[in-house]
């Protein structure tokens, strides 16, 4: 309730009583009141008319990094004897230094700044408004404004750079890269021996293969190395995230995607991003540092989502992914999952699964006893035999332990090649 | 500053309002007046801001029966006015919690207590004329005072709706 109203109140019953009883000495007790809410009548602000501008040191960063928010505020209207103004950080940032309240005073065409320092974890944060209250000296009377602004501060997912990950897609693009393309050509790596072609290099030729056959001269042929399509696809279930006490396992799922996405675009591969949660959040395919920023601006907006709808990977369309291309899943996995991605496979994916280990995450988080150490062994075969079902589907898949580094404890496992193509001669 | 002068205002207030009482005899009331006065001195100290809205309250309700029972009207009005000037000053002091390094706190301070002070002696002033004067209620006084009363509580009907 706003202070004058219950002073006016306070006034009206001494009023009130002296009407009644008619006695002088309760509407004396009234004047000092009534002085007061004169004082506080004649004073009081008029409406705001001020301009405010606010800068962020940085509009993109990375978790815990400080950004300091500036604001400058300028006067255009009459002078205020009090302004309070509050500026509106997301709960989720925390202040480091410095406030984003300050009392004021500012007189007619003046101009103050203030700063203050935030840092915060993976999201978007919008800073969307300011809270500005102006009241006269006694604070009897205010002025309340909501201004809106429209900066944002994106907190992209921390990341670690992967040196590249083998991927066998059955379909290439046309674009060279460095995934192996099926196809005989130039390349680096051998792919298999043809009968040799007028304008064939004689480094090329197979003197091996022709001493068998003496008629004929055979060459060597390389395999060409393309760019593919990659999706990638972060799991964002609350089933599949969410353990025991609220605690998440998406931030690491978050940062293997991000790594992911990375190095595919980084050697020059056609990648979309696919947030699985409570709805489809799709970053449609492209290449390069554009789309490599659309990606990382997705990820920094991905939240795990309670959906039945979308609670097991069924709804997860190869329609969205061009056929026969790449599709990377980063799950810590559940049970049902296994009939979808059996699905996916028959339809000519080829798939892999980074597959953080909720079973040591989780373990970490419980106290020793006897009866933990059970359910630990009871998950890890269950989670061990679903893998072995997925693996016997021909999909690979690359559980992370999520006490280590991703680039050291995946990384040379995804450099690996699984497979090598090679064609013989008939 | 303003916590001395904001103690200061609670003790007075407390003080003139117990004093009188005891000074006519009614000495368990004016025992009650103290508590009270310990009770917001307490409120303040662990920074309940809405207790200073109680204590005007009640001291204006304390500084009227006083009045109703005829008794000493200036420790009365000063009651009243120091428990005015506590309740500002409460707000004022959370206020000044938000107040920047580098504007003039010190000045907004002096500023906000000249004022008061001002005022406070302004009412007090007024309300002891009033009493020397004697004001007598006449139909004509009464109507004008009528009038005001609805004038006001208009305003704040009015002001209850738009909320």
């Amino acid at each position: 309730m706003y202070r004058y109203v219950f002073l006016s109140a306070l006034v009206y019953v001494l009023l009130l009583a002296g009407l009644v009883a008619l006695r002088g000495e309760f509407v004396a007790l009234a004047i000092p009141m009534l002085l007061f809410l004169f004082y506080g009548y004649w004073q009081a602000p008029e409406e705001l008319n001020i301009e405010i501008q606010r800068l962020l040191s940085n509009d993109r960063t990375t978790a815990d990094s400080e950004i300091v928010v500036t604001l400058t505020i300028t006067n255009h209207g009459a002078d205020i004897e009090e302004l309070l103004l509050e500026d509106k950080p997301s709960p989720r940032l925390k202040i480091r230094l410095g406030s984003p309240r300050h009392l004021l005073r500012l007189a007619k065409g003046s101009s103050f700044t203030f700063a203050y320092t935030v840092a915060g974890p993976r999201g978007m944060y919008p800073f969307e408004k300011i809270h500005a209250v102006s009241t006269e000296p006694l604070g009897l009377i205010r002025r309340e404004q909501l201004i809106h602004t429209d900066e944002k501060l994106t907190v992209f997912p921390g990341m670690t750079r992967l040196k590249s990950v083998a991927i066998h897609p059955h379909r290439t693009r046309v674009y060279a890269g460095m995934i192996p393309g099926r196809i005989g050509g130039t390349g680096t790596e051998f792919f298999g021996v043809r009968e040799y072609q007028s304008g064939d290099s004689p480094r090329t030729i197979n003197w091996h293969a022709s001493a068998r056959y003496p008629e004929s001269l055979f060459s060597n042929e390389y395999q060409l190395e393309r760019v593919a399509d990659v999706g990638v696809v972060l799991d964002a279930r609350v089933n599949a995230n969410i353990f025991h006490s609220g605690r998440s396992l998406f931030e690491y799922s978050v940062m293997a995607a991000a790594a992911l996405s990375d190095v595919f675009l980084s050697h020059g591969n056609r990648v979309g991003l696919l947030v699985y949660g409570s709805y489809l959040g799709w970053t449609l395919p492209g290449y390069g540092k554009i789309q490599r920023e659309r990606i990382m601006r997705s990820l920094a907006g991905a939240e795990v989502g309670a959906s039945s709808v979308f609670a097991g990977l069924q709804h997860l369309s190869p329609h969205m992914f061009p056929p026969e291309s790449q599709i990377v899943l980063v799950s810590s996995l559940v049970n049902d999952d296994l009939e979808v991605l059996i699905q996916l496979r028959g339809r000519g994916y080829q798939v892999m699964v980074i597959s953080p280990d909720p079973a040591g995450f989780e373990r970490r988080l419980l106290p020793n006893s006897p009866n933990v150490e059970l359910a630990e062994r009871i998950i890890r075969m269950e989670r061990g035999l679903l893998i072995r079902r997925i693996e016997r589907a021909g999909i690979q898949v690359v559980g992370w332990d999520v006490s280590i580094p991703l680039d050291q404890a995946i990384g040379p496992i995804l450099m690996r090649s699984r497979r090598s193509v090679f064609r013989r001669l008939p | 500053m303003i916590v001395i002068a904001l103690v200061s205002s609670i003790l007075l207030s407390a003080g003139s309002l117990a004093f009188v009482f005891f000074e006519t005899g009614f000495n368990s009331f004016g025992v009650w007046i103290l508590i009270f006065g310990v009770a917001w001195l307490f409120a303040l100290w662990r920074g309940w801001g809405w207790f200073s809205t109680i204590g005007l309250f009640l001291a204006v309700m304390v500084s009227a029966m006083g009045l109703w029972l005829r008794l000493a009207p200036g420790w009365i009005f000063a009651g009243a006015i120091f428990a005015l000037a506590a309740w500002d000053l409460t707000d004022f002091r959370e206020r000044m919690r938000f107040v920047a390094a580098d504007d003039n706190a010190r000045g907004m301070e002096r500023r906000h207590l000249a004022r008061l002070t001002l005022l406070s002696l302004a009412g007090l002033a007024l309300a002891s004329v009033t009493m020397i004067l004697r004001v007598r209620f006449t139909i004509e006084w009464g109507a004008l005072l009528v009038i005001v009363i609805l004038l006001g509580l208009s305003q704040l009907v009015g002001w209850f709706r738009r909320q």
